[in-house]
């Protein structure tokens, strides 16, 4: 079992990741949406504990993650909550 | 097929991320002995080659590149059944090798785990550590290679470095005997134990069946999308009840603590942080790469799209210059080819069906050849350094109001050049509803064979006077046909996703990879694999159709005595030829001679089935404004729409022979001077508009249609996508002769 799962979480510090600055990252807290949509997100690595980097704010915005950049809709990124670091 | 019946022959299934240079690895293993096909009753191309190891010949199997083994649909069934050696039609393989980005260890590995439990002989294949190297990571192999438990061998595959060491490891891994016990799996306690309750209601449920792979059944529990289910369902009668089993599963999982399916990113995740715990080093601050910088500029709104603007311009600019020449090479080829048939063959049924059937089909064929080579050779530059999908970055925002994506925009653009490489091109975008939206609105773009018709007409008909004193009216003209094709394209685009294509958007993603050098033996490659698939799908109906169009021009033969009155009227002006030698009156008879021939081409044309068939349809075609010359000219067109003029040549006695300046200036007289039966000139303004408007929306393209069937996979689509133009193209036809008429009225 991951150890991402305990991760203390306040949601007050938590912001949607399209809200992160060019060249912010944050550390993706929570992913909410439906769950078919949820569970893509996560297989391609949008998953709880991912270091993420906007590169190119909105949509399709630029992120990095995992050393990989890339292009996703804004809408589609919308319940995804990061801490910014 | 043949090769699953030689035991002698080994197989091997690559399987990865998108992106991962998979298809890179495949073509460097299988070199140019490569095959590619369809799944039957799927959109899934089967790409399928070969290799020799020591001896011993093997089969590759190319599976489609994704993030993960969660099959939801039948074409995500597809790679799973395959690995399984589920399928009829293909093999069971003997290894399965999976392309692993070094990268990107944490996610690829997510796919890794999901294989591991295929429970089938697995080797790794790691690409990129170049670049990983670039970034300063370091990873320790052999950590990862016990913990794993299966051969790991990094490779360079656009370098050929690694590619010994691969096929050593695949070769040893296919021989060594399976594992007994299935692998371990990563789901915590309490999803194992529910795996192994639903194992036990299906075995009771399908006695004598052979028990389902235990990957399926916790995909049964794991995707909630019920495909899986259904698919099992369908394929095998007395599992009522299994729904309620697998929700009174999660249930108990939700309360457990494992709610699904979020328990498989937790599982899969987790043990990928394991497998990856002291094996991958990273540097504190990441290095900003020599492409990170090149990026700020290429997807920059405005200097990305300006670029981005001048980059497709010169690749239009290189097809039309380039291929101009070499296809009007291939036009003498093929027209010296005819020559020389014609003065070897005696007059006949036969030589006609040699070079206006056989050697006129070909011709069609190879003609656009060129344009394609082209096309694909600069659109592989770009996708193999990384750009193309820049490209489709920028474009998004401008396709999502279509319903579209950005990836739909370099195929719609390749389609100015040819349908053909455009419908082609679509197999980057991997949603199944926006290609096939895609590829039916494709032929709407005014491709190059629709030139000839534009310029003919215009030329003949609309006034060459300049607007506001600068703008030519011709141009004008000539951007109104672009621009119906693109404004019908966006129309029918939206249409589609409203109603035959509707349904949820999968999320947009698309990997942005990282910039590199193209390297030409990809580039060249994928050049030549496109252009003989090509030639191979849609040449033979293309062929097929044009022995078809010359046999209804041909037949029925002119009655004797009108054919011989022709004959008597050449044989007399010959003599007088003879007569008249080398003087200038000899020209003159040449020229007399060549009329009555045409007129004698003409009436057969006119007598022949085609010909009436055009007359036939005269009341149909009479609301665009048409005679029965100008309907069976269209029909004529059906095999490629640049044929009108030709047939237009033929029909109006002045020739099939109107390339160059002085044939196209006759056919524009005589087209000027045409008359209705009643006297009345038959092109008018609103005529030519109508026939142009037609032709900027018909479907009248055999080559198109076939390489959509090969597409999609289906007669239905290329039927539909027929029906639909000529209905549009009837329409707008109609509307523009009846307002252009009331307006100059």
């Amino acid at each position: 079992m991951s150890s991402v799962a305990e991760l203390p979480s306040s949601i007050a510090e938590l912001i949607p990741l399209t809200l992160l600055r060019p060249g912010q990252s944050g550390t993706v807290d929570q992913v909410l949406g439906t769950g078919d949509l949820v569970h893509r997100l996560r297989e391609m690595g949008l998953r709880r504990g991912a270091m993420v980097e906007m590169i190119r704010p909105g949509s399709p915005c630029m992120i990095r993650l995992d050393g990989h950049t890339l292009g996703i809709r804004s809408a589609e990124l919308s319940g995804i909550l990061v801490r910014p670091a | 097929m043949s090769i699953a019946a030689d035991p002698q022959t080994r197989t091997v299934a690559l399987i990865g991320n998108p992106n991962t240079g998979k298809s890179t690895v495949f073509g460097a293993l299988s070199g140019v002995q490569q095959r590619v096909g369809n799944y039957p009753g799927v959109t899934v191309e089967k790409k399928t080659g070969r290799m020799t190891v020591d001896g011993k010949r093997w089969t590759l199997i190319d599976l489609p590149g994704t993030y993960s083994l969660a099959p939801r649909s039948l074409d995500e069934m597809v790679a799973v059944d395959v690995m399984l050696g589920r399928r009829p039609d293909t093999p069971k393989p003997d290894v399965i090798l999976c392309i692993v980005d070094a990268n990107n260890l944490e996610r690829n590995l997510y796919l890794v785990s999901q294989v591991l439990e295929l429970g089938r002989p697995t080797v790794v294949a790691l690409t990129m550590t170049d670049l990983a190297e670039e970034r300063g990571t370091t990873l320790d192999l052999s950590k990862l290679r016990d913990r794993l438990g299966v051969p790991i061998v990094p490779i360079r595959a656009h370098k050929r470095i690694g590619l010994d060491a691969l096929k050593t490891a695949l070769a040893e891994t296919a021989t060594q005997e399976q594992p007994s016990s299935a692998p371990e799996s990563p789901f915590p306690e309490p999803f194992q134990a529910e795996v192994a309750r639903i194992e036990g209601w299906l075995a009771d449920a399908r006695p004598g069946l052979p028990p389902l792979p235990r990957y399926l059944v916790e995909r049964l529990l794991l995707d909630t999308n019920g495909y899986l289910e259904g698919h099992v369902a369908l394929k095998n009668g007395n599992v009522e009840g299994l729904h309620a089993e697998i929700l009174a599963s999660r249930q108990r999982l939700a309360e457990a603590g494992c709610p699904v399916p979020a328990v498989e990113a937790m599982a899969r995740y987790g043990w990928a942080a394991t497998m990856l715990d002291e094996v991958v080093t990273r540097p504190d601050e990441p290095r900003v790469t020599s492409g990170d910088r090149v990026d700020r500029v290429l997807t920059h709104r405005v200097w990305g799209t300006l670029i981005f603007v001048a980059v497709m311009a010169m690749i239009f600019q290189a097809v039309f210059t380039w291929a101009i020449p070499l296809m009007d090479l291939i036009d003498a080829g093929v027209g010296g080819l005819a020559t020389l048939v014609e003065g070897v063959m005696a007059e006949g049924a036969l030589r006609s069906l040699i070079i206006d059937g056989v050697i006129a089909g070909v011709g069609g064929v190879i003609v656009f050849l060129p344009q394609i080579f082209i096309l694909f050779f600069f659109l592989g530059i770009l996708e193999d350094c990384g750009y193309l999908a820049r490209a489709a970055y920028l474009m998004d925002r401008l396709m999502t109001r279509l319903g579209l994506s950005g990836k739909s925009f370099i195929p719609l653009l390749s389609s100015f050049a040819c349908a053909i490489p455009g419908v082609m091109a679509t197999r980057v975008i991997e949603d199944r509803r926006d290609r096939m939206t895609t590829i039916l609105v494709a032929p709407l773009m005014s491709c190059s064979a629709r030139l000839p018709v534009y310029t003919l007409l215009i030329a003949a008909f609309i006034p060459p006077v300049a607007l506001a004193g600068f703008v030519s009216l011709q141009a004008i003209t000539m951007v109104a046909m672009y621009a119906v094709g693109v404004i019908t394209a966006a129309g029918v685009a939206w249409a589609l996703k409203k109603t035959a294509f509707k349904g949820p958007t999968p999320p947009f993603v698309m990997e942005l990879p990282a910039y590199k050098w193209p390297s030409p033996r990809v580039v060249l490659h994928r050049m030549f694999e496109r252009g003989w698939s090509f030639i191979r799908r849609a040449g033979t109906i293309i062929f097929a159709v044009s022995i078809v169009m010359w046999a209804l021009l041909y037949f029925p033969r002119l009655p004797e005595s009108t054919e011989a009155a022709f004959t008597q009227q050449i044989a007399a002006l010959e003599a007088q030829r003879e007569a008249a030698a080398e003087t200038e009156a000899a020209e003159e008879i040449d020229a007399q001679i060549a009329a009555v021939e045409a007129r004698a081409d003409g009436e057969q044309k006119r007598s022949s089935l085609l010909g009436r068939a055009g007359r036939v349809i005269e009341p149909v075609v009479r609301p665009l404004g048409w005679d029965w010359r100008i309907g069976a000219a269209a029909i004529a067109s059906f095999p490629a729409r640049e044929v009108v003029v030709a047939t237009l040549g033929v029909i109006f006695d002045i020739g099939s022979d109107v390339e160059g300046e002085e044939g196209a200036s006759r056919l524009q007289v005589a087209l000027r001077e045409a008359e209705h039966r009643d006297g009345r000139p038959l092109f008018t303004i609103p005529v030519a508009l109508s026939v142009m408007v037609f032709f900027a929306l018909c479907a009248q393209c055999v080559s198109t249609l076939a390489v959509i069937r090969r597409e999609t996979n289906s007669w239905g689509w290329p039927l539909f996508c027929f029906a639909y133009m000529t209905i549009l193209a009837y329409i707008a036809a109609m509307l523009v002769y009846q307002v252009g008429t009331w307006i100059a009225a």
